[in-house]
């Protein structure tokens, strides 16, 4: 691996992605891509957002009813459910699906406009690609992102429902009661904070990779994959140190 | 007035262009001639500032482009109109949206009159039908033209860059892409035209400057091109040329 290289392109996804954020508030504002985006971005992965996240929910509950069954904890399904959704599974598996759907799609997108000379024609133009190609989709991340994790958690404690009330034979109010417990400030905050900054990597990332694709659709197909990799790598990397450091904010003791 | 002095670039490790100077005022009409990947589309790019020398300077107008931030380039490249291989066309807007793309962003023109405008930029360049299509169900041809009509939707250019324009067309395609660029030469306004196909250059361009291996081999007019004792050229355009050099005649 060529470090001076490496250190280069360290240097120029930061570059990219501070100067992306930055476009949020500085001018010319390109509201219409950005709208164009959130709708691919959102409306877009509703479907498969829902499926993934409904099955994940069902999972777990099964999964917890195999196990605190033969304990005589089954009542604990809610709470368990509830918290490694809302903290943990939610943000984490919305984010992955996210990157999978849409952070694919950035990059291959973006790629193939290097690689047909569109990124070219917009600096021509006299357009800045990042505040006209970046920027719109670092806003559509950081606002679809949460939103469909909120939709996402929804859907899962729903999966865990029906696998506590209609396998394992659970009390249904019981089941959300245990839920409304568990859904306090600390719980919420921990879970909420995490999909601004799973969307804000994946877009910069995806972003990044996209517009450094050289090489014809070998590159494409590579810096597709990198994308996806590094995205779903960082994911898991940022979650383990956003638990780590939510958990000691909140005042959680480990 | 464009002048390269002695500029080197590489790609990958790979030197593209070893110490290339030329000048070319705005008013000639030159044809860069090579193979694949002997970097004629390299001073294209280098021209508009879309890459920068690893050494050596470029100057547009008497100006240093080569030290020049990317928001200072705008200027210089307003002073082009350059038609990418393939024409480069957003894949997601339709003709008439990739057309008036600019003149949405920088005009304040209302909708009928961005509609009037882009109606007469793609009748100009022959493709008037074509205004709701989607670049994908364009042919090679139109594909260029429409791409041109977009480069002159919000400038007056000094001077047009051509990659490749007839590259990978028919004959008769071909033939329009070059009396459509021989049009718009007129008026004082040149181009620098690379191109790999003898035979297209010959119709359009006076001036021809051959690259070798990232060197600059040949630089003159026709006769002096066909009448050239240099080895590469002479094979090149022989090459190139579908029935030898009469053809390219």
């Amino acid at each position: 691996m060529d470090i001076k290289e490496t250190i280069r392109d360290l240097q120029d996804f930061y570059s990219l992605s501070l100067s992306g954020l930055a476009g949020i508030v500085r001018r010319p504002f390109y509201f219409k891509d950005a709208v164009l985006q959130m709708d691919y971005a959102g409306a877009g992965s509703l479907l498969i957002v829902f499926i993934v996240d409904l099955f994940v929910g069902m999972a777990l509950s099964l999964q917890l009813s195999a196990e605190l069954s033969s304990l005589g904890l089954k009542m604990y399904i809610g709470m368990i459910v509830g918290i490694s959704v809302v903290r943990e599974l939610g943000p984490v598996v919305t984010a992955v699906v996210f990157t999978g759907r849409v952070g694919a799609g950035m990059a291959s997108e973006l790629g193939s406009m290097v690689l047909g000379n569109q990124v070219d024609v917009i600096r021509v133009f006299g357009f800045d690609p990042v505040k006209k190609l970046v920027t719109p989709r670092i806003i559509s991340s950081l606002i679809m992102l949460p939103a469909l994790t909120i939709i996402g958690v929804a859907v899962s404690l729903l999966g865990g429902y029906y696998i506590a009330v209609y396998v394992s034979h659970q009390s249904g109010s019981f089941y959300w009661s245990s839920i409304r417990n568990i859904l306090t400030l600390e719980n919420v905050l921990a879970g909420a904070i995490k999909p601004f900054v799973f969307g804000y990597l994946i877009s910069c990332i995806c972003c990044y990779t996209g517009l450094s694709t050289k090489g014809g659709s070998v590159g494409l197909r590579q810096s597709t994959t990198k994308a996806v990799v590094m995205s779903i790598a960082m994911i898991i990397i940022s979650d383990f140190l956003l638990t780590r450091v939510l958990l000691y904010v909140l005042g959680f003791s480990v | 007035m464009i002048v390269f002095e002695k500029v080197y670039f590489s790609y990958n490790r790979r030197e593209v262009l070893k110490g290339v100077s030329f000048s070319a005022e705005f008013h000639e009409r030159v044809a860069v001639l090579g193979g694949s990947g002997e970097g004629k589309t390299t001073i294209l790019r280098l021209i508009m500032g879309l890459i920068r020398p690893d050494e050596g300077r470029i100057f547009v107008d008497g100006e240093d482009i080569t030290a020049k931030r990317e928001n200072e380039l705008r200027e210089v490249r307003m002073k082009f109109n350059i038609v990418f291989q393939e024409g480069a066309l957003f894949d997601s807007l339709n003709v008439k949206e990739n057309v008036a793309y600019c003149l949405r962003e920088y005009t304040k023109m209302s909708e009928e009159e961005i509609d009037a405008k882009v109606r007469q930029l793609l009748s100009t360049v022959g493709v008037g039908q074509a205004l709701e299509l989607m670049p994908e169900e364009l042919s090679g041809g139109m594909h260029r033209r429409v791409s041109l009509a977009r480069s002159l939707a919000l400038t007056t250019p000094r001077m047009f860059l051509y990659d490749e324009p007839t590259t990978g067309l028919d004959p008769v395609n071909a033939d329009r892409i070059c009396r459509l660029i021989a049009d718009l030469s007129q008026n004082g306004k040149g181009f620098i035209m690379v191109t790999h196909k003898v035979s297209d250059a010959m119709k359009v361009a006076d001036r021809f400057i051959f690259l070798k291996e990232g060197e600059l081999l040949f630089d003159g007019n026709r006769q002096e091109l066909l009448n050239a004792d240099i080895p590469d050229v002479k094979f090149f355009i022989r090459e190139m040329s579908p029935h030898g050099p009469s053809d390219a005649k």
